[in-house]
């Protein structure tokens, strides 16, 4: 990330004062020597973890500043605090890529990466086992620990005084609260915010689950998993015992943030609104059981922009292809995921939680299971969709003052099943089936199309004819350039911006119909897709797209549709 | 099908019951979210126990609301029932989606009573608590609310302020405030000074927490916001819609005068100037020193296949269109274009962006700014469309605690009218609706 820093430095003064985006345009940032720079992603990977370069523009920005800072926020440093099995690999690399989206510098520090990385050479068998308490006591374990931790600090430093960072995530324990003056001590010297965000896990469903994600990382390959879970909860064990919960006596700013959102405290909130947008976001963030789905809209006779058809005969076919196969992919996974944890984790997590007691409400929740009336849309066995674990869990509780009234249809459960579509006719003639099915179907306005302005139904050629100086604009920064009377996918990502957040909420499966342009702007922020990138994404109608989510990435699968030979 | 602006609205019905003592923004945060709900047509509403309690007992002094007066209290506790069974009837006739009950709801059994009755109708309750020890902040809250409110009609403001903070102190002998373990099973936000500390517990629908997020931006500091539209352009004297003309020689006039007009009513106030990306609004700011930003959500309503067409025009090529968008203009999208609703949902993060915001002068167009003006007035959906508001015209909007002042700059320069009156495609104003729309502007619309 270093590396020709004057050059660059001289290019960000050049668009001071009246930046808008328009002027960052202006700027050189997409020279053939820039982007060589970068390496190529293939179109499968995640780029969350990817830095990008110093006059980075990302998807979602709205402008930029001398300094590369926005938000008026300063240079802010957020602490994960936490026992292992709290998901907070999960939330620095939620926080970087929203972040890293609406175009603050951000990186993660993940100490756990760190060590893999550092202690290549040295076999897990022979590595200090008390390394993974936060205060070992051989001194072999303290060496390593602190070499460890040394090396991130330097680099988080660096990052801040170098390389133009505005947001470093630090993900490891900092279950102490001397640890935790110390970074804010450290870094409020340098100028830099300290916010913490402490996520504390009492839900024993949610510890379980951890575990068992974390008895599969890279740690334990070839350990049976019995072992690995007796492994890891020693280190859960150890910490224990140590830990330190966060309170107002330490006088930090702090989050702190229960059982994945079920309750957010937030401690002396003294940075504005860039914290909160974080806590916004934290608001909505869930962990997904499902995965996101995008798929292109069916044809019309003739698909011209202005055009508002429904579907041809062909249309229809591909629509009728694209639910069965949907639906046949949900409900595989469905059926492979509705086994329980292994005992191993069954009996292993009761050691990690404080088994939540059953508070009158849990009990009244389990007294009640039939009571009430049903206010979902369907009943479940009508449902084309497999019940799940959650669905038999559930409990309908209409007009019962003891409990919350159920969610329903914004895809807050694990077994929901919301499909979204553009305004356009053609896109919800394309959800036609599942409307059918009694699935919810959600027309979304925020998904209409790119808009063309005056290019709309023009051909590469016909554009580069009448219209030779805003194409040669245009090949510079697809990202970035709006023909006359055009939206930029930049409008269209600050346009989208409230659609993700929604997103994040959903923890079922979402299907979402739309325009090559706006699948391109969705995927963008899944995948972290850098701003070269996401004007070429391929979505077509050969393909259904698949994004599934785990704690340090996101992952893509590609599913052919053969909607042409079906009867 | 229709359009959602979020998408678990369906089946899903909140009342947001206001927790704390007298003077700490209840009911400014209560108006705030009504007017941000409605605005993205949601539909909803503000229950002011206050209102209820002033039939009851016109102008009571502080011994009213000793807990132990037990006639006062007879008369309060009328008027919370009254509030709340109206809500309900709410709820149930008009379909209503977001309610507000604005009163103290400062006991612990208060709030019970609340929850059972909310859940038996299907009602999720979310109590929204400001708490605060800020004394500066709840003195000038009380010096808004002794100027503002009814009750102290014609009270000298000294004896106001002390029989003010005589009620407060007797709310506080009772005031249980919202504790993260006691009530840990009810969805709450407790605010305290502010947004400075906040406990956000179980919020379990994305709704909620746009309410949240958005309680969260608010700030009383105070300030202005100014609007104008772009100087005449020249599709305008063509009497054509949209396009992407320059400004016309009046225009350009109204370009140069405009910095001088801003500084009459800014002074030495700095400011930010924000554009749409259309060539009209940024001749109208050219001559203007402060820093600006284009904003491609305040570009104006797209008409589709009838941009650059005239009225006369689209009612010859598209008779039905023309009749159709007549009947509702609200909703009716433009073939391949848009609806006031769709530039509604576009102009969403430019309202959070405002909320947060100090000094902004917004140049844009007509639609938007009809938007705009309606979220700050809220005006209601089925006029919005129809504002009159002239070219060559600043606006300035000053939001208090209670409502919007809005003072209107007339520049003498002429300009054609762009105002077309339902079921004509002629444009140009007569002479009632001039009057109409300045008295639309002069008195600012509160929400009662």
């Amino acid at each position: 990330m270093s590396g020709n820093g004057s050059e660059v430095n001289m290019d960000l003064e050049s668009t001071t004062v009246n930046a808008g985006n328009h002027m960052a345009r202006t700027r050189r940032r997409w020279s053939s020597t820039s982007k060589d720079k970068r390496p190529k992603l293939t179109d499968m990977t995640d780029g969350v973890h990817e830095d990008g370069e110093l006059d980075y523009i990302s998807p979602g920005q709205l402008y930029s500043t001398e300094s590369g800072r926005l938000f008026h926020a300063g240079k802010i440093l957020i602490v994960l605090v936490g026992l292992p099995a709290t998901s907070k690999t999960l939330l620095s690399v939620a926080i970087t890529r929203y972040t890293k989206w609406l175009g603050v510098r951000t990186s993660s520090f993940h100490v756990s990466e760190y060590r893999r990385k550092m202690m290549a050479s040295v076999d897990y068998h022979n590595f200090p086992n008390d390394y993974f308490s936060a205060k070992p006591k051989t001194s072999e374990g303290r060496t390593k620990r602190k070499e460890i931790i040394d090396q991130v600090l330097a680099d988080m430093l660096k990052f801040f005084s170098e390389d133009k960072g505005q947001l470093a995530v630090y993900d490891a324990l900092n279950i102490l609260v001397e640890e935790r003056l110390q970074l804010d001590k450290l870094f409020s010297q340098m100028n830099t915010k300290v916010l913490f965000i402490e996520s504390v896990m009492t839900d024993s469903e949610m510890i379980k689950h951890n575990v068992d994600m974390a008895s599969r990382s890279a740690d334990y390959v070839g350990w049976s998993q019995e072992d690995a879970v007796a492994d890891y909860m020693h280190r859960l064990q150890v910490n224990k015992e140590l830990y330190e919960e966060m309170t107002p006596k330490e006088q930090l700013t702090y989050v702190k943030y229960t059982n994945f959102g079920e309750k957010l405290v937030v401690n002396n909130n003294r940075f504005g609104y860039l914290v909160n947008k974080i806590v916004f976001f934290l608001m909505n963030l869930r962990d997904k059981k499902g995965c996101v789905y995008f798929a292109r809209c069916g044809t019309s006779d003739n698909d011209k922009y202005v055009d508002d058809e429904m579907l041809n005969q062909e249309g229809n076919k591909y629509s009728a292809t694209l639910t069965d196969l949907i639906l046949k992919l949900v409900n595989e996974r469905r059926a492979a995921q509705s086994s329980p944890f292994p005992p191993s984790i069954e009996h292993a997590a009761g050691v990690g939680a404080t088994a939540r007691s059953l508070t009158p409400t849990n009990s009244a929740l389990v007294n009640n299971i039939s009571s009430g009336l049903s206010s979902r849309s369907m009943s479940p066995s009508l449902s084309p969709l497999l019940a799940t674990h959650a669905s038999l869990r559930r409990t309908e509780s209409t007009g019962n003052a003891s409990m919350r009234q159920p969610v329903s249809g914004d895809g807050g459960d694990e077994d929901s099943f919301v499909v979204w579509t553009a305004p356009r006719k053609r896109t919800h003639d394309t959800a036609r089936f599942f409307d059918e099915k009694g699935i919810n179907v959600r027309q979304r306005s925020q998904l209409q199309q790119l808009h063309p302005g005056v290019v709309a139904d023009m051909t590469e050629d016909e554009i580069k004819q009448k219209y030779p100086a805003e194409f040669k604009e245009w090949i510079k920064d697809p990202y970035h350039y709006r023909f006359p009377r055009s939206e930029s996918y930049h409008d269209l990502a600050v346009r989208m911006e409230p659609l993700l957040l929604e997103m994040e909420r959903m923890r079922g499966d979402i299907l979402v119909i739309g325009h090559e342009s706006a699948l391109r702007v969705l995927y963008g922020y899944l995948m972290a897709c850098s701003c070269t990138d996401i004007p070429s994404l391929k979505f077509t109608r050969d393909e259904l797209i698949e994004i599934s989510f785990s704690p340090f990435e996101n992952r893509v699968r590609r599913v052919p549709i053969n909607y042409e030979n079906s009867s | 099908m229709p359009v959602y602006t979020v998408s678990n609205v369906q089946n899903l019905r909140i009342c947001v019951v206001m927790v704390g003592l007298p003077a700490r923004g209840k009911s400014f945060i209560s108006q705030k979210i009504v007017r941000y709900l409605s605005w993205l047509s949601i539909k909803s509403k503000c229950f002011n126990v206050g209102s209820y309690r002033r039939q009851g007992a016109p102008r009571p002094s502080a011994e009213f609301f000793d807990a132990s007066n037990e006639e006062a209290y007879k008369i309060r506790e009328q008027a919370v029932t009254q509030a709340v069974h109206d809500m309900m009837n709410w709820f149930a006739d008009e379909e209503g989606v977001v309610a507000i009950l604005d009163a103290t709801n400062s006991t612990r059994e208060r709030r019970k009573w609340v929850l059972k009755l909310c859940r038996e109708n299907s009602i999720e309750p979310m109590f929204l608590e400001s708490w605060c020890d800020d004394k500066d902040l709840i003195l000038r809250n009380i010096a808004d609310f002794k100027t503002s409110s009814p009750d102290y009609e014609g009270v000298d403001p000294d004896v106001a302020t002390a029989d003010f903070l005589e009620r407060i102190a007797n709310y506080e002998q009772v005031y249980q405030t919202l504790d993260a373990a006691e009530d840990r099973d009810l969805t709450f936000v407790r605010m305290m000074n502010i947004a400075q500390q906040v406990i956000i517990n179980k919020v379990e629908t994305y709704l909620e927490s746009r309410i949240v997020f958005y309680v969260m931006n608010l700030h009383i500091k105070p300030r202005y916001i100014w609007l104008s539209r772009h100087g005449e352009s020249i599709y305008n004297l063509e009497k054509k819609i949209g396009g992407d003309s320059s400004l016309s020689q009046r225009g350009l006039q109204y370009a140069e005068k405009l910095p001088e007009f801003v500084r009459e009513s800014a002074g030495d106030r700095d400011l930010t100037v924000w554009t749409s990306t259309l060539i009209r609004t940024q001749e109208t700011a050219q001559h203007l020193p402060y820093k600006q930003l284009q904003w491609k959500a305040l570009d104006e309503l797209d008409a589709g296949v009838c941009d650059g067409m005239t009225y006369e025009e689209i009612e010859e090529t598209f008779p039905e269109d023309f009749k159709a968008r007549d009947e509702d203009k609200y909703e009716y999208r433009y073939r391949g274009g848009e609806s006031y609703r769709d530039v509604v949902i576009r102009l969403e993060p430019i309202i959070m962006e405002l909320e947060r915001q100090e000094n902004i002068l917004i140049i844009t167009h007509q639609a938007v700014l009809r938007c705009i003006y309606a979220y700050f007035m809220n005006v209601p959906q089925e006029e919005s469309p129809w504002m009159s508001i002239p070219l060559h015209t600043l606006i300035r909007l000053e939001p208090r605690a209670y409502a919007t002042h809005v003072t209107k700059i007339k520049a003498n320069i002429p300009a054609v009218s762009t105002y077309k009156g339902r079921g004509t495609s002629q444009v140009g104003e007569n002479e009632a609706i001039a009057n109409k729309s300045l008295d639309a502007l002069a008195n600012p619309a509160t929400s009662d």
